[in-house]
């Protein structure tokens, strides 16, 4: 393979550093003969994907191997792409500056809906047929991964292989038969038989979808014998034992999340009912302080990061959380290393640990109460109240904050105008709380930030089949709110709410859509996630021409006796939990933190075989 | 504390990263070579760390400066292995130097800059040709650069740019040819940097474009800055020289 002449390039675009992939701790190998080469993809530009924590364990998984190499690729930015194409520069990986059309395997992370055209864009850049159809045994083979891979329907036709859950054991033996079959004689077909029978991966083009004529699914099979009908997630067991990098590439840019990130565990016990993380990522498996105390140190003398991120799905219910913390900043506080919380409970989260950490670095606090009323959050079981949202930011005000950020859902089940009242309500009670704040314990310059997202209903939560509020109806409610929310203090925040309704596109969707978003790359969509990118008339004509309709997916109420496009993926939680859980909310009914009392939610049986 | 200052390269794919990143690496590279450098107080801590100036990304520097300060005081060889064993290819301590605490800021010090600036011809040129360009362009009473200052008030409503005029000619203290083969021209400049006002290198480049219609490749040109200098009569001095 040639190395790609970049110089004068970097010379002309933005950013040059996003294409140098020399940064510090980056891996370069000797390339032999029998290298197997990995490209691993994320579907963003460079600030975004070097934010991704599964990016890091895998690449330098995966290079742990002695025959295997694999390198980093993202998408190129806008410019960069314009200059690549006049020069006929095909997609390389950052670190050999090799075309990667000429790679072992090309791995995508699918961490959002709104990046599948990017996928699909950067498989055209590279000059690789973006149909797995298309795709002879002298191509890459096309690995798809990663949290929206619970619903791969939509991108299936592109994929040869997805990968379903943690892909730590799963990734590596798909190279230790991908290794044997080079060996032995390889073709594409018969790899692809034999991966479809390890357990965590989905050969999508083994199994055949029938459609009824109002569009919905009558049945779903595999085309041989010998694969699974129903394909399972594959989970790591042991956190402790499990692989986790001990450095962490230090990038040149200001990257989105720059900082060692330490995972504290997987799984949130809370069951919230919109949130598909909480449901796909369980069971909770918690590593241990001592893990992390090994880990925080490899990570931080090799980086030399200022940071360190405790993250999960929710932080604040770590159960050594207070030794962690303190463990750190006794450890790291006089090389002035900060410690972030991202993700910290109302409920739960002690201010006394927060001052602590704040008094290495101050940040603003976010909350995420997620809906205005009582009623609307036991629909969605957050299991909060007005009053633990009332204490934690009296106490936080009391000692010097006077930013606080609250973030909420728009467009939830059974949501009224009360409920989205509500919001303006908790707002102006946390503005009063300040101003009622004796005034030499609290801060200058209140900041009080209200975010609203819209909601999307998503695969294998007890929402999923529900529909999303019309466009016109959000855009009525988010204006409601804009007028109520105006207040000297109060900053309202909302997004366009085309790109939610694209999202909930994809994120229900079935194999159908595969048309869709190969009209959508030729017609240039790129980038819809960034609103400076994001041209919603162009998908208007693209669903058009395609003859689909998108409120088919998002705006349709489903019944729980439809097969669900999804319905062939097992992730551990059953459909019976999940009808109950959506019945429950119906009822604003409570499900308590499975740590308190088992919900049944079906994972400690297929998985785990026993208590969770 | 005590205060080092320390001249460096930034070179090769260092040239890419913009003088945040670099503010940023140095920070971290500090931390990984144990490094006892002070902090600022307050609630976001930084490292206490100055610089002359602000390198634009593409532009190689053999003549940076930066002034640190140190908890304790270190050998300062020892400093400079440490800092160099953790720097990426391309980054390189040369001199280090304790100074004193009352020293002037870099920033407010420095006053030109030397360079050496590859311009590509469209075709092979003669020096007595570039000679000659070079004359009559100094020659030249007013050689006008037209700034468009951006209206950085985002609360007004209009969003006209005001315009400014300047006279850069007082700026070029100096601008002959230092090597030419075929249609590749290296130029060497000294221009007013810092407190003296802050001329580019390729402002200077663009104006030889307009006024003199050189016909170059301006997307090749490559511009390395040689050295940042206080003084430069009756002699040269560089920040390093005059620190006591």
């Amino acid at each position: 393979m040639n190395k790609i002449e970049l110089q004068d390039l970097l010379y002309k675009v933005e950013k040059p550093a996003r294409y140098l992939g020399n940064e510090l701790n980056s891996i370069h190998k000797i390339i032999e003969n029998n290298t197997i080469r990995y490209a691993f993809c994320f579907p963003d530009i460079y600030e975004v994907g070097m934010s991704h924590l599964g990016m890091k364990i895998l690449y330098h998984l995966m290079n742990t191997i002695e025959d295997v190499y694999c390198e980093r690729v993202f998408a190129p930015s806008i410019d960069m792409e314009e200059e690549m194409i006049k020069h006929k520069i095909p997609l390389f990986a950052l670190e050999s500056r090799e075309a990667i059309k000429d790679f072992d395997f090309i791995g995508f992370t699918l961490q959002y809906e709104l990046s599948y055209t990017n996928i699909l864009n950067m498989l055209s850049l590279a000059g690789v047929p973006i149909y797995s159809k298309d795709r002879s045994s002298d191509n890459p083979i096309v690995i798809l991964g990663g949290p929206c891979t619970y619903n791969p329907e939509p991108i299936a036709d592109f994929a040869d292989i997805i990968i379903l859950g943690e892909a730590e054991e799963v990734q590596i033996e798909l190279l230790d038969l991908y290794r044997h079959y080079k060996a032995t004689g390889y073709t594409k077909e018969l790899f692809l038989q034999e991966a479809a029978k390890i357990a965590g991966v989905y050969v999508p083009s083994l199994y055949q979808v029938k459609y009824h004529e109002d569009g919905t699914i009558s049945s779903f099979n595999p085309k041989m014998s010998g694969i699974p009908s129903k394909i399972k997630k594959r989970i790591v067991e042991d956190l402790d034992h499990a692989y986790y990098p001990e450095t962490m590439i230090v990038p040149y840019l200001d990257v989105v999340h720059d900082r060692v990130v330490l995972e504290v565990f997987r799984g949130c016990t809370r069951g919230c009912r919109f949130c598909q993380a909480g449901m796909i990522y369980r069971p909770i498996r918690e590593r241990s302080l001592e893990k992390l105390a090994e880990l925080a140190e490899k990570l931080l003398t090799s980086t030399g990061y200022e940071e360190i991120s405790l993250a999960s799905l929710s932080t604040s219910d770590y159960s050594e959380l207070h030794n962690l913390v303190r463990h750190l900043i006794d450890e790291y506080s006089k090389n002035r290393v900060g410690i972030s919380l991202p993700s910290l409970r109302l409920d739960n989260f002690s201010l006394e640990l927060i001052e602590e950490i704040q008094k290495v670095r101050k940040t603003g606090l976010t909350f995420a109460p997620e809906a205005g009323s009582q009623r609307l959050r036991d629909v969605i079981n957050k299991g909060l109240t007005e009053k633990d949202l009332m204490q934690a930011t009296q106490k936080a005000f009391a000692s010097g904050w006077s930013s606080v950020k609250l973030y909420f859902m728009m467009g939830l089940p059974t949501e009224t105008e009360e409920d989205l009242l509500g919001i303006k309500e908790l707002a102006f009670k946390v503005v009063d709380l300040f101003y009622d704040t004796p005034k030499e314990q609290r801060g200058k310059g209140l900041n009080v930030t209200i975010s609203t997202a819209t909601f999307v209903p998503k695969a294998f939560t007890p929402f999923q089949w529900e529909p999303q509020l019309t466009l016109e109806e959000i855009h009525t409610r988010q204006q409601l709110l804009k007028q109520q929310l105006k207040r000297k203090n109060v900053i309202y925040n909302y997004h366009d709410a085309k790109t939610s309704f694209l999202e909930a596109v994809f994120a229900r969707g079935d194999r159908k859509l595969s048309k869709v978003l190969e009209l959508a790359m030729n017609e240039g969509c790129k980038f819809d996630g960034w609103m400076e990118h994001f041209n919603y008339s162009k998908w208007e004509s693209v669903f058009k021409k395609a003859g689909i309709s998108p409120e088919f997916y998002v705006n349709r109420k489903r019944e729980y006796d439809e097969i669900l496009p999804w319905d062939h993926i097992d992730v551990g939680v059953t459909k019976q939990f999940l009808i109950r859980e959506n019945e429950k909310a119906k009822q604003g009914e409570l499900t308590q933190d499975c740590r308190t009392n088992c919900s049944g939610c079906g994972i400690n049986e297929g998985f785990i075989g026993g208590i969770c | 504390m005590y205060r080092i200052r320390s001249k460096f390269y930034k070179t090769g794919d260092m040239v890419f990263i913009s003088h945040l990143d670099l503010v940023r690496l140095l920070e971290r590279a500090f931390r990984r070579g144990n490094i006892p450098i002070s902090y600022t107080q307050g609630f976001n801590p930084h490292p206490i760390m100055a610089f002359a100036t602000a390198l634009g990304i593409g532009t190689s520097s053999e003549g940076e400066y930066m002034d640190i300060e140190v908890d304790e005081k270190i050998q300062l060889s020892k400093f400079m292995d440490s800092l160099n064993m953790v720097l990426p290819k391309g980054l390189e301590v040369i001199t280090s130097k304790y100074i004193a605490k009352d020293n002037k800021s870099l920033m407010s010090i420095i006053q030109y800059s030397s360079y050496t600036v590859k311009v590509v011809f469209q075709e092979k040129m003669k020096e007595e040709v570039v000679n000659n360009i070079l004359c009559k362009f100094l020659s030249l009473e007013e050689i006008i650069e037209i700034k468009e200052k951006k209206n950085k008030n985002k609360f007004k409503k209009s969003y006209k740019n005001e315009i400014q005029e300047k006279n850069i000619r007082m700026q070029i203290k100096n601008l002959e040819v230092l090597r030419i083969q075929d249609n590749e021209v290296v130029l060497k400049m000294l221009l007013a940097t810092g407190s003296s006002g802050n001329l580019k290198p390729e402002t200077v480049i663009k104006k030889l474009q307009e006024i003199m219609g050189l016909q170059i490749e301006p997307e090749k040109t490559r511009v390395h800055r040689l050295e940042l200098l206080v003084e430069i009569e009756p002699k040269s001095l560089t920040p390093l020289d005059i620190a006591e």
